[in-house]
Formats: structure tokens, C-alpha cells, sequence
């Protein structure tokens, strides 16, 4: 009776998420928020100088004027929001002048790389109209905050109904045929265990494998991504020629990141067949197979990171402590390639000609994710916060490159999310797998 | 009466009509005849004691690979349940996960390792193994410039030697030479008298008449008989004149 009981609630209870998540979501979506405040954050070589604008300032007119205590050299102009680790807009010291109408006390100085406020103690540089209307249009518009917010909702919502899957595990046990979250979890760690020493082995003699009749051999794994990036060195840097600084390390770095996710999800779709003569003839997790294609993967990774570190070395780089972000970056980015490749496995299997499609989609992802341009300064304006909110890659690739070439620390609580959201995709792609593995056989 | 090692009880498997599907197909719904399924096994019960011999017969398409695959736990039954008490499955069949690029020994781990045995296990018997399989220098050459004949040799080699507890043998036996026919033979011969519980799936009844203790005989998916090796055989053999 109890028991009976107690799931008649957790459906009712997962009705109630459900109606709880459209309204919350549509709550969030016309909520009239506060006009955000805006922090204009002046780049310089010694540091950043930071002026608060607050909208009623805004709205009065009193960004006119601002005012620096020194002579210094401005690079760029960051506009923020209320999120300290996204900006809204990034202006170039060279755009910068047409923002301005005049200065007090001083006088402006154009120099190759900045824009030098020389003067007396109180510098006040007078900002003209369109500065004005930038600075309301930022203001105005909580876009990125509210998508923020709202995948923060989603990511709860789901998180709730694991809570609920797992509360109805607990209630009705049933050990034969158990795929409720709780069990799987247990049951892929210990898969993981039991198969780490095939997994890491499958990797290592596959590895081996794909270089074995080379001529150069092992020499491959440093050869490859070294003449990439002198493609890209070349092309890049000589003959398009662009605007953004070390534009080769820039997009060698994202294309690494890139290449290693397009791989995974790739061979994922494609796992159950070109794995056939393992999946019919012995009992596996599939994921293994998977992992140790990632594993493989990393490896080489490994190799072009150095070629990178080289390429760092020779542009003059410069490195701070905030590199270190560049890891979970990777590691989220890992976690997701993962969930999302364990639920392509499973399509794969069912669906033909799912490989061409995915090779589009990838194709297509490539082009938005930013790896030949800056997403948030090159794409117009409500579309580069979209894309960094809801394309992770574009988010991962973002701020593995800020944190690598420009020592910065950025998309800080969409970086939580996705980091959410690949546990759960994570858990989903499991879940699916090992309820359908079975039946993989009989269609391969 | 010893232990029982392996239960098989009220065994169905359907294969279902899952073929694979055009995108355009699946997007559509168009002809998805998921319904449809074919019964490969139908409601098959046997127990094994642990360590004897058991052969399986029929004929061709009467579900004895699939019964075999799901024991070794490829896929589970649609009905009905395997019990294995813990005891490890292996089953015997050519070539798993082997990489033509791999040297003999790099797939000899591989695939002892697929097989649920540690590294060090695997490590510890590669010499016997490599002994077994007659390949002497061309252990260390990449599997694809194997012959077929060497190939199947190496395989065969990793499941006779490396230990599992339940050892199901589809139709290998008649693997490479004469020379190394008569040593599987004699493997097998091995096999029987040590404790490993062993499953024999065969259309020649005079191989299964050397080996088994018993024999199941099943037709199309259904039971059809479980006895003593001799009588089940000669049965089969009436069957088959028809």
C-alpha cells in the first residue's frame, strides 16, 4: 500500500515540476527587472580602472563626464553588466574615439597600441551622444542575465527530477532489470574499474596501430600538429592578415579544443558498427569503447598542446596565474563530449545515415563556435549572448582561449551550468545505453 | 550431483524487426514495423553442472548461437532468466577485437582482457599461449599478415588456455591443421577431466559423442530434448534422415 502510495505522489509531484518550469520560465522571461547597472571596465597595461555607472546615472545623463586620476594608457573599454565575468560589449581604443567629444585638463595622445591621456592631476574626458545611447541600450536589455537565469531554472528543474527518479528507485526496488539512476551510477563506476586496464590498453595498442606502417612512425603525433600550425601561422597571421592579436595562436588553440570534440562525437555515432566484431562476440559496457577512443584522443591532444606551448613561447604570450582555468574549461568540455556522444551511440545504431547528418551539424557548430572569430565582439548584438549561453562550445572554446592568451577568468556562472547540464547529459547518455545495449547486437 | 554452474530457465529471445533506418525514415515514421519480431528461442530450460560438458545440436537457424551469445551475456533474454552463479563467461569465438595492425601479442592481451581476465593474468600465461598457437616469430608481426589459418590458430589459443569458469565453444573446434585440429583435441580431452563447466555448440555428432556428458537438442527456437549424449545423438541422427 505504501508503495503504491508513494509513486501515485512522485507522478503527481513531477506533474507539478513540469508546471512549475513553464511558469517559472515564463516568469523569467517578462519579469520586469531592474535596469542593470554598468560597469565600464578601462583596460590599461598597469592594470584595469574601473567607473560604475549606475542607470539612474544613466538616465540622467551623467556618464558625460569621466574621470581618471592620472595620465594612462587605455587599450580597450569593457562594458559589464551584473555579471562580472561577461562582458556586453568591448570596444578598441581606435573605435574608442568615436565616443569621445572632448577632455579637460589634459590632452589625448595616439600611440600604436593605446590612447594616452596626458595631463595634470584630474583628467575629465567629455563622452558625446552616442556614447549615451551605447551605454542606455546596455543598460536596458537584460538579456544575457535573464537566459542565464533561465538555464540556472532548467538545470534545477532537471536536477528535481533525477531527485524524483531516484526517490522512486528507493521506494520500488526491483534489483532485475534496475535502470534507475542511483543503480546505473554505481553500476558504470563499477565498470569503469573493472575495465580501466582494457580501456587504457585498447587506447595505447590502437594508438600504436595508426602509426605502425608510417614511415615516420611515432614522429606523426608532433609532425601533424606542427605543420597545422604553420598552416595556420601562414594563412592567418601573413596573408589574410587580421585584427585580433596572435591570430594564429588564436586559432590554433581553439582548434584544438574543436578537433578533439568533433572526434568524439564523430566516432561515437559510427562506435557500435566499426566496433562490431567486439560488440558481438563479448559481453562490454559500450562506453568503454568510447572512453578509450577519448583516451586516444587526449593523447594526441597532448602532442599539439605541446606544439602550442611552443607557438605560445615564440608569439610572446603572456601567461598569468589565470591559465589554470584553461583545465576545467577542457575538463567540462570533456564531460559534455562524453554525454552528448553516449546518446549519438545510441541513434547511431538505429539510424543510417545519422553520421552524415551529424557530419553537417558539426560542419555548421564549427562555423558558429567562434574558432576563427571572437563571438561576442564579432557576432551582432542579441546574437553573440545567445550563442555564448546556448552554445557550449562556443563557451567552452571562449574561455579556454581568454584564460590562455589573455589571462582572464570570463563566462564564470554559464561555465557552472554547462558544467550541470554535462552531468545530467552525462547521466541521460548512461541511462539510455545501458537500457538499450542489449538489444545493439541484434541490429548491427 | 555436483554444483550447479550454470541455470538457463524459460528462455525466450526475440529478435526484433529493429532494421536499421534511413533518417528520413525514422524522421517520417514511415514503415517503422517495430511489432514484427521473430522468436529465436522459445521458453529453453536447462542446468549444467559445474564441470561438465554439454553439447547443443540442431540445425542451422535454430537459435543455438544466440542461446550461447546471450549466456555469455551479449544480450539478455527477452523472458525468462540465465543464472550464472558469479561464475566468469567466456565465449570462444575467432578474433575478438583483434586490430590487424597489433602485433599477435598486443591482441592477446587485448582481447584476454575483453575476456574479463586482469593484465597480469593475461601476462603471466602469454608464453603458454603463444606456445599453444604454434606462431613461433611471427608473434611480433602485425596480425593482418597472418594467414586465415594463423589467425584463427592465435584465438582459439587465447579462450583454451586463458581460465573462465564457463567455456562456450561455437563451432571452432575444426580450427587450422590436421596437426593442431588433433591439439585442440586433445585440449578439449584436457578440459573434460578439470573443473571447467563446458558448452559445445556443433552440427557433427561424432565430435560431440567424443566430448559431451549431455546433450540438448533444440529445433527452431524450441526444446526439444536433454539427455544422455547417445541417445539424444541417435535421435537427431533419425531426425535429420528424414
Amino acid at each position: 500500500m505504501m508503495k503504491e502510495k508513494g509513486i501515485a505522489l512522485i507522478k503527481i509531484a513531477r506533474l507539478l515540476v513540469g508546471i512549475v518550469f513553464v511558469a517559472g520560465l515564463i516568469s523569467i522571461a517578462l519579469f520586469p527587472f531592474d535596469k542593470r547597472n554598468l560597469s565600464l571596465q578601462f583596460m590599461t597595461k598597469e592594470g584595469k580602472y574601473e567607473v560604475i555607472v549606475n542607470n539612474d546615472e544613466i538616465a540622467q545623463g551623467k556618464w558625460q563626464y569621466i574621470d581618471f586620476a592620472d595620465g594612462i594608457k587605455i587599450e580597450e573599454l569593457r562594458i559589464y553588466g551584473k555579471i562580472k565575468s561577461m562582458f556586453l560589449e568591448k570596444i578598441k581604443y581606435d573605435q574608442f574615439a568615436g565616443y569621445i567629444a572632448g577632455i579637460e585638463n589634459g590632452e589625448i595622445r595616439w600611440e600604436e597600441d593605446g590612447l594616452v591621456l596626458d595631463g595634470t592631476d584630474a583628467i575629465r574626458l567629455e563622452m558625446n551622444e552616442a556614447f549615451g545611447t551605447l551605454l542606455k541600450e546596455h543598460s536596458s536589455t537584460l538579456l544575457l542575465e535573464r537566459l542565464i537565469m533561465a538555464e540556472l531554472y532548467a538545470v534545477m528543474m532537471a536536477f528535481i527530477l533525477l531527485a524524483l527518479k531516484i526517490a522512486e528507485e528507493k521506494i520500488a526496488v526491483d534489483n532485475r532489470d534496475n535502470h534507475s539512476p542511483l543503480y546505473e551510477m554505481k553500476k558504470f563506476f563499477g565498470d569503469v574499474r573493472k575495465y580501466w586496464q582494457y580501456t587504457v590498453y585498447a587506447a595505447k595498442t590502437d594508438l600504436k596501430a595508426e602509426v605502425a606502417n608510417s614511415y615516420l612512425n611515432r614522429l606523426w603525433w608532433l609532425l601533424e600538429p606542427f605543420f597545422n600550425m604553420l598552416v595556420y601561422v601562414i594563412v592567418f597571421g601573413q596573408v589574410m592578415g587580421n585584427s585580433i592579436r596572435n591570430y594564429a595562436t588564436f586559432v590554433f588553440s581553439a582548434l584544438l579544443m574543436w578537433n578533439f570534440f568533433n572526434k568524439t562525437i564523430n566516432y561515437s555515432v559510427k562506435l557500435i558498427r566499426s566496433n562490431k566484431d567486439i560488440v558481438t562476440k563479448v559481453y562490454i559496457p559500450k562506453f568503454i569503447l568510447l572512453i578509450s577512443d577519448m583516451i586516444l584522443n587526449m593523447f594526441k591532444l597532448l602532442f599539439s598542446l605541446i606544439v602550442l606551448a611552443v607557438m605560445l613561447l615564440i608569439f610572446k604570450v603572456q601567461i598569468g596565474i589565470q591559465i589554470l582555468w584553461v583545465l576545467p574549461a577542457y575538463a567540462i568540455m570533456i564531460l559534455f563530449a562524453f554525454g552528448i556522444g553516449m546518446i549519438f551511440l545510441h541513434f547511431g545504431v538505429y539510424v543510417d545515415d545519422l553520421s552524415y547528418a551529424v557530419g553537417i551539424l558539426l560542419n555548421m557548430l564549427m562555423f558558429l563556435s567562434g574558432i576563427f572569430y571572437e563571438v561576442m565582439t564579432t557576432l551582432p548584438s542579441p546574437f553573440n549572448t545567445v550563442m555564448m549561453c546556448l552554445n557550449p562550445v562556443a563557451l567552452f572554446i571562449d574561455t579556454m582561449r581568454n584564460a590562455l592568451l589573455y589571462n582572464q577568468l570570463c563566462n564564470l556562472p554559464l561555465i557552472g551550468i554547462w558544467l550541470l547540464i554535462s552531468i545530467i547529459l552525462c547521466c541521460v547518455g548512461v541511462h539510455i545505453v545501458y537500457k538499450n545495449e542489449n538489444s545493439y547486437v541484434k541490429v548491427v | 550431483m555436483g554444483d550447479i554452474a550454470l541455470e538457463v530457465s524459460h528462455v525466450s529471445i526475440d529478435y526484433k524487426n529493429l532494421m536499421h533506418m534511413s533518417l528520413h525514415q525514422s524522421l517520417l515514421k514511415k514503415e517503422v514495423k517495430r511489432a514484427e519480431s521473430i522468436r529465436a528461442v522459445n521458453d529453453v530450460s536447462f542446468k549444467v553442472e559445474k564441470g561438465k560438458i554439454l553439447g547443443i545440436i540442431g540445425r542451422n537457424g535454430s537459435g543455438k548461437t544466440t542461446l550461447l551469445r546471450s549466456i555469455a551475456g551479449i544480450f539478455r533474454p527477452d523472458e525468462g532468466y540465465i543464472d550464472t552463479k558469479g561464475n566468469r563467461v567466456s565465449l570462444m569465438a575467432i578474433g575478438i577485437g583483434f586490430n590487424g595492425n597489433n602485433t599477435g601479442r598486443e591482441n592477446i592481451l587485448k582481447s584476454g582482457m575483453l575476456l574479463g581476465c586482469k593484465l597480469d593474468y593475461v601476462k603471466e600465461h602469454m608464453e603458454e599461449i603463444i606456445e599453444f598457437s604454434e606462431l613461433g616469430d611471427f608473434i611480433d608481426r602485425p596480425v593482418r599478415t597472418y594467414s586465415s589459418g594463423m589467425y584463427s590458430k592465435l584465438s582459439f589459443s587465447v579462450t583454451a588456455i586463458l581460465d573462465t569458469d564457463i567455456m562456450l565453444v561455437d563451432e571452432v573446434l575444426s580450427v587450422g591443421d590436421e596437426h593442431f585440429r588433433k591439439k585442440s583435441y586433445k585440449k578439449m580431452e584436457d578440459l573434460m577431466h578439470s573443473n571447467r563447466t563446458v558448452l559445445i555448440v556443433s552440427h557433427a555428432t561424432d565430435t560431440l559423442k567424443k566430448f559431451c556428458d549431455k546433450v540438448l537438442w533444440i529445433n527452431d527456437g524450441n526444446f526439444v530434448q536433454l539427455g544422455d549424449t547417445d541417445k539424444v545423438l541417435a535421435e537427431y541422427d533419425k531426425f535429420m534422415q528424414l
